[in-house]
């Protein structure tokens, strides 16, 4: 911790001397590498859905962070949070524009994963098992339906546990912005998972009714 | 009870709320906790919906092939760049193509066409935009040009072309061998030293000849 111009607190940035580190020999940006792998993959897996197209977006994430390590500083305007300063939010923010190219570029040259062809995923195909889970989860089908910064502040905040100020660093909006964005989304999964729960216990009564029918009939 | 700034609308204040209950429920965690005591201001169906994206939003990692695939990656462009920053300030050089040009992706240049992107990964970009020039030619506004000029771009180089300075390295020091041969070369030989006298002599024995 460090006080900040304005007498406020501000946290130091947890990877600052790997930062450092790797700044001063980049052979050595592999520890953030490591640490940030799985992180800003499983972002781009949830916005893009596609366990190819996240690792496309991850590898080159990594290449420009690593290109561009030279020239990051812990710098954030006036009215950001101090966290949005960090390399994680810095990272980050690469990523949601590599990951927004990569969206454009598949607007142009539509294709379809190879799963979507395939069918059903194997027995051994663990990772098409979780996909597929994935995409049966109510939950994970609401986000989906998300508008975009709405849908991407929920992925930072649940699955990268991002806090609102990193968020909004990443996102680049306000605290309040993404509280709200965050309150929003909420409601909108809420009302969903609702509808949902409504028609599932709708179907059941169809299903026990259509059984007992069955069984007067016989 | 916690009393909330006039300046707040209904739906920030709300807003607010919610987002002290997900810290909470976040950190539980860690704690081992399941959920954290029900706060009334809390609408329960949104407390429902954060439990359950916090339980069903699936973390996945990508396979062990591709992690250390692109670390063998990595670590070869860092290489790269620790050896151009080794032979930095050799400004006339020759060209040494290297076999891959040190991220010169063309995917990667692709990503710098995007100004945004660009701006994040290097201030220069702002400098050339707002008619700066003093402060160079930036990575991206090539990439940009280049991209608009339809030819590949490859925003690195100016920035990160270190190969052509290696090539001036190992091309100095090649040099510095070459003249330290010619000199010992010329040393056994007895040959003029004066280039000019030779020359006078040259023309001298074509005219004798010419007048046998």
């Amino acid at each position: 911790m460090t006080i900040g111009s304005a007498g406020r607190v501000v946290p130091l940035d947890p990877d600052r001397s790997l930062v450092r580190a790797a700044q001063a020999d980049p052979a050595r940006f592999d520890p953030l590498y490591r640490k940030y792998l799985a992180q800003v993959y499983n972002f781009a897996h949830h916005e893009l859905g596609d366990h190819h197209e996240a690792e496309d977006v991850t590898e080159r994430t990594f290449m420009l962070a690593l290109g561009a390590l030279p020239r990051f500083r812990e710098s954030a305007p006036d009215d950001a949070p101090p966290e949005a300063s960090t390399f994680r939010v810095w990272l980050f923010r690469i990523a949601r524009n590599v990951i927004a190219n990569h969206r454009r570029a598949l607007r142009r040259r539509p294709t379809a994963p190879l799963q979507a062809a395939a069918g059903v995923a194997g027995p051994e195909d663990v990772e098409g098992r979780a996909v597929a889970r994935a995409d049966a989860s109510a939950a994970w089908a609401a986000v989906r339906r998300l508008p975009g910064d709405r849908r991407r502040a929920v992925v930072l905040r649940f699955v990268d546990e991002m806090s609102t100020a990193e968020i909004a660093g990443v996102l680049e909006r306000s605290e309040g912005a993404v509280r709200v964005l965050l309150h929003r989304a909420l409601r909108s999964v809420a009302r969903e998972l609702s509808a949902a729960e409504a028609d599932d216990g709708s179907r059941a009564g169809d299903v026990r009714r259509d059984a007992g029918r069955d069984r007067d009939s016989r | 009870m916690i009393v909330y700034p006039a300046s707040l609308d209904a739906i920030e204040v709300d807003a607010l709320q919610t987002d002290r209950y997900l810290d909470a429920l976040l950190s539980a965690v860690d704690r081992r906790a399941y959920d954290v005591p029900a706060d009334p201001a809390v609408d329960p169906t949104l407390r429902l919906a954060a439990r359950r994206l916090r339980d069903e939003l699936v973390r996945t990692h990508p396979s062990f092939r591709f992690e250390e695939r692109l670390a063998r990656r990595l670590a070869d462009a860092a290489a790269r760049m620790r050896l151009a920053a080794a032979t930095g300030g050799e400004a006339e050089a020759a060209i040494v193509p290297f076999p891959t040009p040190l991220l010169a992706d063309p995917s990667l240049a692709a990503e710098l066409a995007n100004p945004e992107l660009a701006l994040l990964l290097g201030a220069r970009y702002a400098a050339v935009a707002s008619g700066d020039a003093a402060r160079g030619p930036s990575l991206a506004a090539t990439a940009a040009a280049s991209a608009l000029a339809g030819g590949t771009p490859s925003p690195f180089r100016p920035v990160v072309a270190r190969p052509l300075l290696v090539g001036g390295a190992l091309t100095s020091a090649a040099l510095s061998l070459v003249g330290a041969a010619f000199v010992a070369w010329r040393l056994t030989r007895g040959a003029p030293a004066d280039p000019m006298a030779a020359t006078t002599a040259v023309d001298a024995a074509l005219g004798q000849r010419r007048l046998a």
